[in-house]
């Protein structure tokens, strides 16, 4: 789709203003009432879903260029979703979350881009993956020592795909490590491209760089065709995101699980049981690309039909992506069956969670903006009085240890995966 | 014209660099597509005036700083909190536009039972710190969307829950006004240094003034805090929202009941209405559902408590007998909640209803008893959350007719109105075809119980040209109608006196030229005089409806 395309959007948008708030019926404070990240820390309604459609209508019309605040506003997107959900709460046939990542890519085509993007797509480019300075010959250094079955050579339960963060960031390969052997204890075969794969550019998609995810993304289809990948288990949200709700657009057709998926069945059907207890209250942060943009990809192709006159519906039936169904229980089961663990809800969670700060891209590029995201979550969190935050995502992970609550304070922030192998 | 570098800077001094924005794009956004006309303007196809620049302050002395600017320069401004309706954006080009987002500070005083609040406390926020300690507020008709200072200061603002707490004039206490001229004043006891627990002394009133029946729509200039006041809530100390989206329901304990009373026939309708006037039993009451049109709002129902559900189901459902059982059985209906104070209470107004659906030969609809529904209905009622329901047929709607009135003097109308709108949607199609009635509204717009707030909700596409075009007329068409039966101004056209078609400010000989012909021209004549004396400079745009005193005609 091209910008003009949204046009319609843009022109039914009901200037309701929605896509600032979670939704209403579950605000319970005024403290965390807020979804959008965006408009949370530079204020301007620009910086909402509507802004956003207003803005792409008027620079479609020739009212508005592209100034440096332009760019800013276009680009200080996390791509999270959540005005997404929060106008499918109302509506059913706006896609604000397309709408955004479609402007980012209308401008990036124009050459209008941030100074700190260059560097991660040049390095995408280079180097198959968006970590600044990170190597494609490295790539597989995080699981050195690690007996993983050559997915070129024989078979496997499962092609485990750590994803970028994990695979170069020091902080985090041994959540990697400890992925792979509880699998492995719990009886699976794990498999590997080893180091065929790239980076699963989601966040090229996110920051609308089209054509080097495309790039990206089919070198990664074409691996696992001829690997022959069956299923994905990625303890990677952004990962799991790209593979399981944008890669079937390209014809991938690999079943996908996130890590907590996969651990959930295992501890259900009694092949992982734990022999510690964990005396810890943790509170739990949905990833916006695990939890609300988690929902998997349902082909369509159709076109506007209009019934009773002016009610416009879709023929045929549309998909409705509104983050209901994404991976929400997974994640609280596993907790739940960790002796010792206690884990009390902060009061945005689940399709209507507050964001790390990370996505779109914004933790390259527009790194005060994301730090203050990442800060506010901590606030929340530290309000519910838990020990640790744990998420399921390392770019959260990542996020929120180098930022701090409103008050300065830290957290400690865990992979859910380092909750897993404490009580193993 | 772009403003003078000084005076952009002296505006940037006051809030910051980070809190001012000339920038094209950020300015954009802060006007209004006049084809999304909530608030009862158009639909026109075109967009309100683009600001000069867009200014966020922090703090009352910064609104006061920033119109004193604007006196010095002639600049105007409105102020606006979320954005909602049109009559929150700028009428001229050399002005500027206010956002109010960054005063959102909200005091629950429960001593008193009120919240004293800032302009970007929406009702949803106020709505759930009150409901903490016990308490809760009037959420007017436009939502919980909505900034409750805005609705409560500066407009209509009846609602569901007015019968039982009042509407938004009833329930404005003290508060902090920046004049047009930016000098400070504090209303009510907080300007005698007394608290804000009253809003007519000790201390200024300026109730007429500041505010009057319907508001003066941000035109006076800047209302930043006003104490607004609460009144009992028996639940729990927040709503407990569960349910996939977009269906989420509250569990609530059993001394609340959500009921759809239905009627044989409008003075079945009437009697009861009428007797829950007289009697303090209902803690809601609104004719909600029949928003989407007497045809659609069963399958509605069914759309919005079903997560798989689409718009696109719509025909299925409407063919389906039982749903069409379902609908004819609430073909006359409203809705009502009922909230026990103690379980004696609770006992007394369910018997109550009872016996007032015997007097008026009327029945609870089945199917909006059923679980999901009932507890998806309550919520969506007591909060008035996802109040943007009037968006999801269309995108675009406008409320119509507007009969707030004596009961017996509408219901005895609707049947006429609705198929005056039947005769569009079926020989015309730029509005959607809901059945004729679609009116929905307040079962009373004070407290206590009286006059009705209705209106007609009309749904059209705005991004379709003929669509808004076909709409204006059919406004036209409804106008007429009104006139002929002596109801006055047609609600869709409320706000057409402030802004021009264009969008732009009326001028006052414009002005002139129609309030003189007002059957009481001395009221805007008095107004010309409040505004001259408040607002010297007239920069606060054309909402503050005033005529020439020398214009009233000789006799009137």
């Amino acid at each position: 789709m091209s910008l003009q395309d949204y046009r319609p959007m843009m022109e039914r948008c009901s200037m309701c203003l929605n896509c600032r708030w979670i939704p209403f019926d579950k605000i319970k404070s005024q403290r965390y009432g807020q979804n959008c990240p965006s408009i949370g820390y530079y204020n301007f309604n620009t910086n909402t879903a509507r802004g956003r459609f207003q803005m792409a209508q008027s620079m479609l019309d020739g009212r508005t260029t592209y100034t440096d605040d332009v760019i800013e506003t276009i680009h200080s997107c996390t791509a999270c979703g959540a005005c997404d959900m929060a106008c499918k709460v109302c509506r059913y046939n706006l896609e604000p979350l397309d709408h955004n990542l479609e402007l980012k890519a209308h401008a990036v085509a124009d050459g209008k881009t941030l100074p700190g993007q260059l560097p991660v797509i040049e390095n995408l480019v280079k180097e198959n993956t968006m970590l600044v300075g990170a190597k494609k010959a490295n790539r597989m250094d995080w699981a050195e020592g690690l007996d993983m079955i050559d997915l070129f050579k024989e078979t496997a339960d499962v092609a485990f795909f750590a994803g970028c963060q994990y695979s170069y960031n020091k902080d985090l390969q041994k959540v990697a490590r400890n992925a792979v052997k509880v699998l492995q204890k719990a009886g699976v075969k794990v498999g590997t491209l080893g180091g065929a794969d790239n980076c699963c550019a989601g966040r090229a998609l996110q920051m609308g760089f089209t054509k080097e995810y495309n790039d990206q993304s089919s070198a990664n289809i074409k691996a696992f065709e001829k690997a022959g990948v069956k299923t994905i288990v990625t303890p990677c949200s952004d990962c799991y995101h790209a593979f399981k709700r944008q890669y079937p657009k390209s014809g991938s057709t690999v079943e996908v699980l996130h890590m907590v998926e996969y651990l959930d069945r295992l501890i259900a059907d009694g092949k992982i049981k734990f022999t510690k207890s964990v005396p810890m209250s943790v509170t739990y942060h949905d990833p916006c690309h695990l939890g609300r943009l988690g929902e998997s990809f349902t082909p369509w192709e159709g076109k506007e039909k209009k019934i009773l006159n002016q009610v416009h519906t879709w023929e045929p039936r549309r998909p409705r992506y509104t983050g209901a169904n994404g991976i929400y229980d997974a994640p609280r089961n596993i907790l739940a069956s960790i002796p010792g663990v206690e884990l009390v809800e902060m009061e945005r969670i689940r399709e209507y969670s507050w964001c790390c700060g990370a996505g779109g891209g914004c933790s390259d590029t527009l790194p005060e903006f994301s730090s203050w995201t990442a800060g506010e979550r901590l606030t929340e969190a530290n309000a519910t009085g838990a020990d640790a935050l744990v998420s399921a995502c390392p770019w959260c992970k990542n996020n929120f240890a180098n930022a701090v609550d409103e008050n300065g304070n830290k957290m400690q922030v865990l992979d859910i995966i380092e909750l897993v192998q404490m009580a193993l | 014209m772009a403003l003078a570098r000084e005076i952009y800077q002296a505006l940037e001094d006051i809030v910051g660099k980070k809190n001012i924005s000339e920038d094209i794009g950020v300015c954009e956004s802060y006007r209004s597509i006049a084809s999304q006309t909530s608030a009862h303007y158009g639909p026109f196809d075109h967009w309100t005036p683009l600001p000069q620049a867009v200014i966020l302050p922090g703090s009352t002395e910064e609104v006061q700083n920033v119109v004193r600017i604007c006196n010095k320069y002639k600049i105007q401004f409105k102020a606006g909190s979320t954005f909602y309706a049109t009559m929150a954006y700028i009428g001229s080009d050399y002005a500027v536009q206010l956002d109010m987002r960054r005063m959102s500070k909200i005091e629950i005083d429960a001593k008193n039972q009120c919240a004293i609040i800032e302009p970007y406390a929406i009702a949803a926020v106020v709505q759930a710190e009150a409901m903490k300690v016990g308490l809760n507020l009037n959420i007017p008709g436009v939502g919980c969307s909505s900034s409750t200072l805005a609705s409560t200061s500066g407009w209509a603002g009846f609602g569901p829950t007015s019968i039982f707490m009042g509407a938004s004039g009833e329930n404005l206490l003290s508060a902090e006004w920046v004049l047009p001229d930016g000098e400070v004043i504090k209303t009510g006891s907080a300007g005698a240094g007394a608290g804000w627990f009253c809003g007519e002394g000790p201390g200024p009133s300026f109730r007429s003034v500041f505010r009057g029946v319907t508001g003066v729509a941000g035109s006076m200039g800047v209302c930043t805090k006003i104490a607004v006041r609460l009144h009992p809530w028996p639940g729990p100390t927040f709503l407990p929202s569960d349910g996939v989206l977009p269906a989420y329901k509250a569990v609530l304990p059993d001394n609340f009941k959500c009921y759809t009373l239905c009627f044989p026939d409008w003075e079945g309708w009437t009697t009861a209405a009428a007797i829950i006037h007289e009697n303090d039993v209902l803690y809601l009451g609104h004719r909600q559902y029949n928003m989407f049109g007497r045809n659609l709002k069963g399958a509605m129902i069914r759309i919005l408590t079903d997560p798989e559900k689409q718009l696109c189901d719509l025909p299925e459902l409407l063919e389906d007998p039982e749903l069409q059982k379902q609908n004819e059985s609430m073909k006359l209906e409203f809705q009502v909640v009922i909230a026990g104070m103690t379980k004696k209470d609770m006992e007394y107004k369910e018997k109550a209803i009872d016996e007032i659906l015997k007097l008026s030969r009327g029945w609870k609809n089945e199917m909006m008893l059923e679980k999901d529904v009932h507890d998806w209905a309550l919520l969506y009622l007591l909060r008035l959350g996802h109040k943007n329901l009037n968006y999801v047929l269309c995108g675009a709607y406008e409320g119509n007719f507007g009969m707030s009135s004596n009961l017996y003097v509408t219901t005895p109308l609707m049947e006429e109105a609705s198929a005056l709108k039947r005769k569009w949607e079926v020989e015309a199609t730029a509005i959607a075809a809901t059945g004729g009635d679609s009116e929905m509204g307040s079962i009373s717009g004070i407290g206590g119980g009286g006059v009705t707030g209705w209106e007609y909700f009309t749904n059209f596409d705005a991004y379709d040209k003929d669509s808004i075009r076909g709409t204006k007329e059919f406004f036209d068409d409804t106008q007429r109608w009104m006139t002929e039966h002596g109801l006055g101004g047609d609600f869709s056209r409320w706000n057409t006196e402030c802004r021009r078609e264009d969008s732009y400010n009326y001028t006052q000989e414009e002005h002139d030229s129609f309030f003189v012909k007002m059957a009481q021209p001395h009221v805007m004549a008095y107004q010309w005089k409040v505004r001259e004396a408040f607002n010297p400079n007239h920069l606060g745009g054309s909402y503050y409806r005033t005529l020439t005193p020398d214009k009233v005609p000789e006799g009137k």
